[in-house]
């Protein structure tokens, strides 16, 4: 018992890192943009889509380039879209965004078909890594590493650059930031478009764990959400432990009842926003109350 | 004073009559326009969300045989009105949409067996034929059967039965990966009964909820069972998903699997890599034994989109050619006389003849067994046709059941 126990808890962490990478995106975006972006689920399937037309023109090294060619819409829907909804009640952004999220599914269906498309990981990837009880495919090893550098990278971003402590303090104070000269509208242009871009690389590292089609924003946005949540709205280090704690609650829900794993992560939610409204992490923001 | 109120009364009755008039010439329009105009075909399939593939196939299928018809039935044009399949609330609306707004004179759809369930109802009380191309739990022609609800797909202890001599040759012991709706339930049910039957024990069993996108958990579970062989049922873009992790986990060519009521797109969908299995499905393309209007079917259908059809598009086709044929026959869009007409419809060329069960409206047809090949080498092709669920007309009766063990039981029109 305690073998299968210490496989489903690894597994559920390998799990719980895609669920971090996908919600990471979507905390950032509320946590510095005060927009709920319901269309996060749609821009993680865009960038699973647009990987896979890359590596079907120009092979595996070209799907790297599909979060910037996602981050670059991103940008041109909020300059065209998201700007509207700075300052205006979450409703407003949670309608007009679950209205761009149905657009874009649609277009995704009418350029490629409603059919799945076929999206294997690499040759080199191919295989299982087997530790004594513990099983994981050398694929999602390759995630694991794969999301815990960008994780790494965005935080060093944050903390660290001079661009993005204007990103934190815009979210803060946008007059103050204004007043001191820096072009804000362009700055929270690039923030959306770093949040598609974040969607994007979840998007283009979950397609040949799970089938590309239309619908696969589904299964993305709403362990979002969840994630969004449970780690508190905004919080990076709130994102991870919430990622983690949802991919290890529904592994072993799976172990134990089945039919009960997809309303796991929701019961956990739950849990959490009886205990702590703010989530686990989440901090006080003064527009919302 | 009193000429003002006789030029009132004259207005009025001047209105009044004028009112009379149009009612009744209108009456006599609509009449007529209901003779002559459009004949209006409602289709319920599944537009977006994991089964959208599914739902194109269906409706392809179901376009096609329009246009074998020549676009008309009776001699007037056919209207087909598209409406989705999200689930079974919506469905339902969508159903009471197309007979309240668009005035549809049928319905033919429902790939679901939880869609299907809550559109019966509505075709019950709204006395609208309905033909179910999918859906294969059992109480839909069983204890919940209606007198204005088909079905054309096989059952699923028709299809269990069909499967279980294959899944015994493969090993003892049986893991049950099935989602978590009727369709599972009644795989479960029609399963375990056969179990004992061919000698096989159950050593786990996995009720898996619908839309779930990640199976590492569940494919942890079963390797930690050891089981001979798998029987399944997940259900299009879940199937899907749950393929590639298996042969992502090197899983593939441990332990077989084995399903009814799959789809080619569910293959199609995943690449020649991850598919393996042996299932049972409603018809296959490359089936040598296709009858010849299947055979045009299939050539129309591929000068149209370049590709062979999927069973989902037979499905389609077969439910809609049935009603077209069945209007003609008894030239009338009445409800009633298309049900007492489809309850006498009849399928006669090739090997075994088919049609619908006059007291319970399933289609007495076998379904097809099929294996994936070991070597791919065509885009569509990937399966070996291995044979007919029942060889005979009279297997293929038994196969159905009896009244008594149906459970069916039908009022009067």
């Amino acid at each position: 018992m305690l073998d299968i126990l210490v496989s489903q808890v690894a597994n559920g962490l390998v799990l719980g890192f895609i669920y971090v990478l996908i919600a990471v995106g979507l905390s950032i975006t509320f946590g510095l943009l005060g927009v709920i972006n319901f269309a996060h689920g749609a821009f993680f399937a865009l960038g699973a889509y647009v990987g896979w037309q890359l590596f079907q023109l120009f092979g595996w090294p070209a799907v790297i380039l599909a979060p910037p060619i996602v981050g670059l819409i991103g940008m041109a829907v909020e300059v065209t879209i998201i700007r509207r909804l700075y300052g205006k009640e979450p409703l407003l952004s949670l309608i007009v965004t679950f209205a761009l999220a149905l657009l874009i599914e649609a277009i995704i269906r009418y350029v490629w078909g409603a059919d799945g498309k076929p999206f294997n990981p690499p040759a080199f990837l191919a295989g299982i890594v087997e530790i004594g009880p513990l099983l994981i495919t050398k694929y999602r090893v390759a995630v694991l590493v794969a999301t815990s550098a960008t994780l790494v990278a965005l935080w060093a971003f944050l903390a660290w650059t001079p661009y993005g402590r204007i990103l934190r303090a815009g979210s803060r104070d946008p007059e103050m930031v204004d007043l001191l000269g820096i072009n804000l509208p362009r700055v929270l242009t690039a923030v959306f478009g770093l949040g598609c871009a974040l969607a994007a690389i979840a998007g283009v590292l979950a397609a040949p764990l799970w089938t590309v089609s239309p619908s696969m924003a589904a299964n993305a946005v709403m362990p979002a959400f969840v994630v969004v949540a449970i780690g508190g709205l905004g919080s990076l280090r709130g994102a991870v432990v919430a990622g983690l704690a949802v991919g290890v609650v529904t592994s072993l829900t799976i172990q134990f009842k089945p039919e009960a794993a997809a309303a796991s992560m929701y019961a956990l939610m739950f849990a959490i926003m009886l205990l702590r409204p703010r989530g686990l992490f989440g901090e006080r923001w003064e527009r919302f109350e | 004073m009193t000429r003002h109120n006789r030029s009132v009364i004259s207005r009025r009755s001047v209105l009044a009559g004028s009112a009379g008039f149009a009612v009744i010439t209108g009456a006599g329009l609509t009449a007529s326009a209901q003779e002559t105009g459009p004949v209006r075909i409602g289709l319920i399939y599944s537009k977006q969300g994991p089964g959208a593939s599914i739902g194109e196939y269906l409706q392809r299928g179901s376009e096609l045989a329009v246009e074998q018809a020549g676009g008309k039935v009776l001699g007037r044009p056919i209207e087909l009105i598209w409406l989705d399949e999200p689930n079974p609330q919506v469905s339902q609306q969508n159903m009471q949409r197309l007979i309240d707004e668009n005035k549809v004179v049928a319905i033919v759809g429902g790939n679901y067996s939880s869609s299907a369930l809550a559109m019966m109802s509505v075709a019950a009380r709204e006395k609208i034929p309905l033909i179910l191309p999918g859906a294969a739990a059992s109480e839909i022609t069983g204890k919940n059967c209606n007198r204005y609800t088909f079905r054309t797909q096989a059952t699923v202890p028709v299809q269990m039965r069909g499967l279980m001599p294959y899944v015994a040759e493969l090993g003892k012991k049986v893991y049950f990966l099935t989602p978590s709706y009727a369709f599972g339930q009644d795989i479960l049910r029609s399963s375990r009964a056969l179990l004992k039957e061919v000698g096989l024990i159950e050593v786990g069993v996995d009720e898996v909820p619908l839309n779930t996108a990640d199976y590492s958990s569940y494919i942890l579970k079963i390797r930690q069972a050891r089981p001979d062989v798998i029987i399944g049922g997940l259900v299009g873009g879940d199937f899907s998903n749950f393929l590639k992790q298996w042969n992502e986990m090197g899983m593939k060519d441990r332990i077989p699997y084995a399903a009814v009521a799959v789809t080619d797109t569910d293959f199609w969908d995943v690449g020649p890599q991850a598919s393996t299995g042996i299932y049972i499905k409603p018809w296959y393309y490359n089936n040598p034994k296709n009858t010849e209007t299947e055979k045009k079917m299939i050539s129309d259908f591929q000068k149209k989109y370049n590709q062979p059809p999927s069973d989902k598009t037979w499905s389609g086709w077969i439910a809609m050619r049935a009603l077209l044929e069945c209007i003609e026959a008894t030239k009338s869009t009445d409800a009633k006389a298309i049900v007492t007409q489809l309850e006498k419809w009849k399928n006669t060329d090739g090997e075994q003849s088919f049609f619908f069960r006059d007291w319970d409206h399933q289609m007495v047809r076998p379904a097809v067994i099929v294996r994936v090949k070991k070597q791919i080498t065509d885009k569509w092709d990937y399966f070996d046709f291995i044979k007919n669920t029942s060889g005979t007309e009279e297997e293929t009766q038994n196969a159905f059941g009896t009244k008594e063990e149906i459970g069916c039981t039908m009022p009067s029109l």
